[in-house]
């Protein structure tokens, strides 16, 4: 069974839980005193991870790291229909290597606010919330015209793929580390419909949404 | 680029209000503060710093130039040194002139007690508001689903609200459960008693399967870093001897991270004490007299102070 | 020329594509947060963005169709009036009303949705842009004032030009204070774009572009891709003249909501609102159902189980319960049945009630109210006394919550609503054309298990009602979940005893004589009591009994409240000795 290296409140972790989930795949979570303990910068993790940062997962003995690469290597190995990560299909698939690669600017800058306030992590708040709201500028702007072109989702073809779970935590949570998504309306269309994935599973910090009408 | 962080008011460049000034404040858990190297915060808005010398005593002091985040500290050149208190587990310090010692805990002292910091979350809120969240039951359902709550059983049946030698208790305070305790096999009703005994601490002792008549002792100990974002600090003083650290913890971070963004989406940030200012019901007694008792105290601070006479 | 004051306009706030179903949108005026959402039968509410409890903003509540429901605490706020509809930590409680959201005007026109605080001015009609056929571009936000945006737009028209054609010409003008129209000709063709200009708060603005016509499917997207494109470069021009930080200060005009539905205060039994008949069908054999419309603004708030008075054009006052569900907000539905020994009641609702006349109704009274936090849920009409039930399933269907309705009638012809227990197919059983006894059979295999935390509503002909509660009662459910409403009371009334009253908080006392009615003791003594049907059903004419022994002649109370003797209903009970002391 696949092992999870998990902390609750890491987002970069809730991007694994996510898919795996959605996927409906058994894991085995092992949970890192991540805070107060940083046990993922101890000797005993940096074994696993010389890297020093979670998540990995140990599929049977194959050890991975790297949140986008971890999602990339689950939706290829798990998905039997091939759209999570469609290599099938090279225009989606630089498409979503494209927004993969977006979404660790959300999270170096989204997700880093968020640790700075949570967390006290020494990042330049102001900076951090405003490269932010640059690419959040960016984001609703694709996300309003693939909706004007009826799409729902971040790279095109009708279903969601690794690119959307990669984006979604570091946009639903953009507000715990005090950016507002007021200005940018598709985005929080676009959170919702994630949300209502068959399969869909929040961490703490999410807020729920009505199911969708019948 | 405006940058907003949804503040509603700017922040006092000082402290103002003597009620908040002059008390302690438990500044970080003593296990995390680093050794000989400053660590910047603010308290009350006031720039103060803190650390540990060589000999693990906590220091506090107020920022200095000198001292960037980061610099060794030598205990003896610090310019303006803040009075600290090494107490449940925190470093205490105040940057105006408590008038008496830090209120009793007395479970702290019983040998088999766990005593730990399950974490500390910085929330854009202030301390007023982290405080009645903490002290609120109607919302656990809602807030804390499968966990500390369970709908559709979101009836909150009368309790009473007391004041013994100047602190708030509410006791006999019902909620259904659905996993009270980890051996729960099934829901239950579970009896809670809320003690305030600081404007911006709050207690809550909670039954526990491990001992028929001691009670587990959660705490939330505020830092205020100015009136309108907070640290909260959540202190637990338990008698379990089955979970570990991690686990006891990953359970109390993820209930305070699911009230996280509750508080950060409360308008205004600051707590109104005027009784028409939202809109209670007989579930919030417990808030109405936290409100009323800060009210009494002239508290102003993290707060929208009443317009209304004879409060 | 004077520039109007901004709080005298309406102004844009979102598009009307905006607002997907079951989504809450988030905008800001003038300074005022806004919770921007489309109820499932299309009415559009613009709320203060704050639960009124606790101050949590009411864009990260859930948008359930018919309600927005609070994260904090659960609490429920109705389309259209924004009333609160449920406190879950007061599961039996009706809210009271005036715990409302504060609602503002909400218009569409031109494809964008319109709000502010005046409630006479309208959006803008321009002669630029036709109402109903207009193409809404990506609107803009920009950190910068409104009056700088405006400016901007204004000096840059040339760059706000057509998608196609380089030999445009372009003209721009002002399309009101807070808009700017830019038209591009060639040849005989003309392209209009008027760029609206929301003003957020002080340091900033969305510029919201609207395009006249449809253009043809082909160019659609290269036109919204080119304005798009025109409109971020104006914003980074404008933002960074403006330099890299503007302050936002809070709110620079206060809106007004609007006012809270107008009913005349409750008294006596006066009627309180007007209403006119918008439909009239037969839903069921002998059965007239009703949906009835303000005659201005929006009706007041009902809890599942409530009823109003309706005033007869005969002089008569009949109660009825609602059916509406919690999306039905715009009209009152009641069902009425013709009863073949009516007294002027039924039939009059059935012969002289027709579609556009007028009627005076009470504020909906709730003496049946529904809790939302039972284990089980069984609901067991008979007939027409579906019509309370019918509200209570649909609100446990919308909440997801389980329930059984159990619908017994004579036969299919008689099941009335069709159409609104259609959708209620998890929840319904229906007993047809069965005998009394072959009833009785049936509710006491329904009842047999009592578990905890189970609540029994029963609605239908008197014998029916008393049956169910002793079969009930038989099975162990105890007197307080099993809840019954009576259509009337059909017991004899005794009305030949005399009796003193001491009114304990006026310290007044008064006699009550025979044939006269403790209520109408009461009133003539100047005490204003609120009544309803004044037959001992409804339960709206209570009294607090603080000693003596009491005659009770309702059928509102079970037996446990009556043996507690403290409380009455002065409609029809009276003393049971000599001397009563109430709490009035």
């Amino acid at each position: 069974m696949i092992k999870l290296y998990d902390y609750l409140l890491s987002v970069n972790c809730y991007k694994q839980r996510l898919l795996l989930s959605i996927l409906d795949v058994p894991y085995e979570r092992v949970d890192i005193d991540f805070y107060p303990g940083w046990e993922h910068k101890g000797a005993e993790f940096r074994k696993i991870n010389p890297l020093g940062h979670i998540p990995v997962i140990d599929d049977d003995g194959y050890v991975l790291w790297d949140a986008h690469a971890i999602l990339v290597y689950l939706a290829s190995k798990y998905d039997p229909t091939g759209s999570w990560y469609p290599v099938s299909d090279p225009r989606r698939l630089g498409e979503v290597a494209s927004w993969m690669l977006f979404a660790e600017g959300t999270t170096n800058t989204a997700s880093a606010a968020r640790l700075h306030v949570s967390l006290d992590y020494d990042f330049d708040l102001e900076a951090c919330q405003a490269g932010a709201h640059r690419l959040f500028r960016v984001l609703d702007e694709h996300l309003w015209f693939q909706e004007q072109q009826g799409q729902e989702w971040v790279a095109s073809g009708e279903s969601p793929t690794v690119a959307d779970i990669a984006l979604f935590p570091d946009v639903a949570l953009s507000e715990d580390g005090g950016i507002s998504r007021l200005d940018y309306p598709a985005l929080r269309r676009w959170t919702e419909r994630v949300q209502r994935l068959p399969g869909f599973i929040d961490m703490p910090g999410i807020f729920p949404v009505a199911k969708a009408p019948a | 680029m405006t940058i907003t962080d949804g503040r509603q008011t700017e922040p006092a460049i000082g402290p103002a209000d003597p009620v908040a000034v002059d008390q302690w404040y438990a500044l970080t858990a003593l296990d995390e503060i680093p050794v000989g190297r400053a660590v910047r915060t603010k308290l009350l808005g006031v720039p103060v710093s803190y650390c540990r010398d060589h000999d693990g005593a906590p220091l506090a002091w107020l920022t200095q130039d000198s001292l960037p985040a980061g610099a060794p500290v030598d205990a003896r050149t610090l310019d303006a040194p803040l009075p600290t208190m090494a107490d449940y587990g925190y470093l205490w310090t105040t940057v105006g002139e408590p008038g008496g010692a830090l209120f009793d805990i007395p479970e702290t002292a019983e040998p088999d007690r766990r005593i730990l910091n399950a974490g500390t979350f910085g929330i854009f809120t202030s301390g007023p508001r982290a405080v009645e969240n903490f002290l609120d039951m109607g919302h656990l359902p809602f807030v804390h689903p499968g966990v500390l709550g369970q709908q559709p059983f979101t009836e909150i049946v009368d309790y009473q609200v007391e004041y013994r030698s100047s602190e708030i208790y509410a006791v006999n305070c019902l909620i259904f459960q659905p996993k009270a305790a980890a051996a729960s096999t099934s829901g239950q009703m579970v009896n809670y008693t809320f003690r305030v005994p600081h404007p911006l601490c709050a207690l809550l002792y909670k039954s526990t399967p491990e001992d028929d008549v001691r009670l587990d002792v959660i705490g939330l100990f505020v830092h205020p870093i100015d009136d309108g974002r907070v640290r909260a600090h959540l202190f637990n003083c338990l008698l379990d001897t089955v979970n570990t650290d991690g686990q006891l913890r990953r359970f109390q971070q993820g209930v305070l991270a699911q009230d996280k963004p509750i508080l950060e989406n409360q308008v205004p940030r600051q707590l109104p004490l005027d009784p028409d200012a939202e809109a209670p019901t007989r579930a919030d007694k417990t808030s109405n007299a936290y409100r009323r008792w800060l009210s009494d105290l002239g508290m102003t601070y993290g707060v929208v102070a009443s317009t209304q006479p004879g409060l | 020329m004077t520039a109007p004051e901004p709080g005298s306009l309406l102004h844009p706030v979102a598009s009307c594509a905006d607002l997907v179903p079951r989504h809450v949108v988030k905008a800001r005026l003038l300074g005022q947060d806004l919770a921007v959402w489309r109820a499932d039968d299309g009415f559009i509410n613009v709320w203060a963005d704050r639960c009124i409890h606790r101050g949590v903003r009411l864009t990260v509540a859930a948008n359930d169709g018919a309600e927005l429901v609070c994260p904090y605490h659960g609490w429920r706020y109705s389309n259209r009036s924004g009333n609160c509809a449920y406190m879950p930590a007061h599961p039996s409680d009706a809210p009271p009303r005036r715990l409302r959201v504060p609602a503002f005007r909400s218009e569409e026109r031109y494809g964008l949705i319109w709000s502010g605080g005046s409630p006479e001015a309208e959006p803008p009609r321009l002669p630029h842009l036709e109402a109903d056929d207009t193409l809404v571009l990506r609107a803009l936000p920009v950190n910068v004032p409104p009056d700088l945006a405006l400016q901007g737009l204004h000096e840059c028209s040339y760059q706000l030009g057509p998608a196609a054609g380089d030999a445009a010409s372009i003209s721009c003008d002002s399309a009101g204070p807070f808009a700017v129209a830019v038209t591009a000709r060639t040849g005989s063709t003309e392209e209009i774009v008027v760029h609206f200009v929301q003003p957020v708060d002080g340091g900033r603005c969305v510029i919201r572009p609207v395009m006249r016509g449809t253009p043809a499917a082909g160019r659609r997207l290269s036109i919204l891709r080119h304005h798009a494109r025109q409109l971020e470069e104006l914003r980074a021009r404008l933002e960074s003249s403006a330099g890299s930080r503007v302050t936002v200060r809070g709110p620079s005009t206060a809106l007004e909501p609007l006012p809270r539905p107008s009913t005349t205060a409750a008294s006596g039994r006066a009627p309180q609102l007007e209403v006119s008949v918008a439909r009239k069908w037969l839903t069921a054999e002998g059965i007239a159902a009703f949906e009835l419309a303000p005659m201005s603004g929006q009706l007041p708030s009902f809890q599942p189980g409530a009823h109003v008075d309706v005033h007869l054009p005969n002089g008569l006052v009949r109660q009825y319960s609602l059916t509406n569900g919690p999306g039905l907000t715009s009209v009152y539905r009641l069902g009425v049945k013709l009863e073949p020994d009516s007294r002027g009641g039924s039939r009059c609702m059935h012969d002289s009630v027709h579609e556009g006349d007028t009627l005076q109704l009470s504020e909906p009274h709730n003496n049946f109210p529904l809790r939302r936090d039972a284990a089980r849920t069984v609901l067991i009409a008979g007939g027409i006394g579906v019509t309370p039930l019918l509200a209570m399933a649909q609100t446990l269907e919308r909440q997801e919550l389980a329930y059984e309705l159990h619908y017994f009638a004579q036969s299919d012809d008689h099941l009335a609503f069709g159409e609104v227990l259609e959708p209620l197919s998890t929840g319904l059983v229906k007993h047809l054309g069965l005998s009394p006894d072959q009833t009785a059979d049936e509710i006491e295999k329904i009842t047999h298990d009592y578990g905890a935390a189970s609540h029994l509503y029963v609605c239908g002909p008197g014998p029916m009602i008393e049956a169910t509660r002793a079969i009930a009662g038989g099975s162990g459910w105890p007197d307080d979940a099993v809840h019954f409403e009576y259509f009337k009371n059909e017991s004899e009334l005794h009305d030949t005893s005399t009796f003193e009253v001491r009114l304990a908080r006026t310290g007044r006392t008064l006699m009550v004589g025979a044939g006269i009615s403790l209520l109408d003791s009461l009133r003539d003594a100047g005490v204003d009591m609120p009544s309803s049907c004044e037959q001992g059903v409804c339960g709206t004419c209570m009294a607090t009994v603080l000693e003596g022994q009491l005659d009770h002649q309702d059928v509102f109370f079970n037996d446990s409240e009556r043996a507690a003797g403290n409380q009455m209903l002065t409609c029809v009970s009276r003393a049971a000795g000599e001397r009563i002391v109430l709490d009035l």
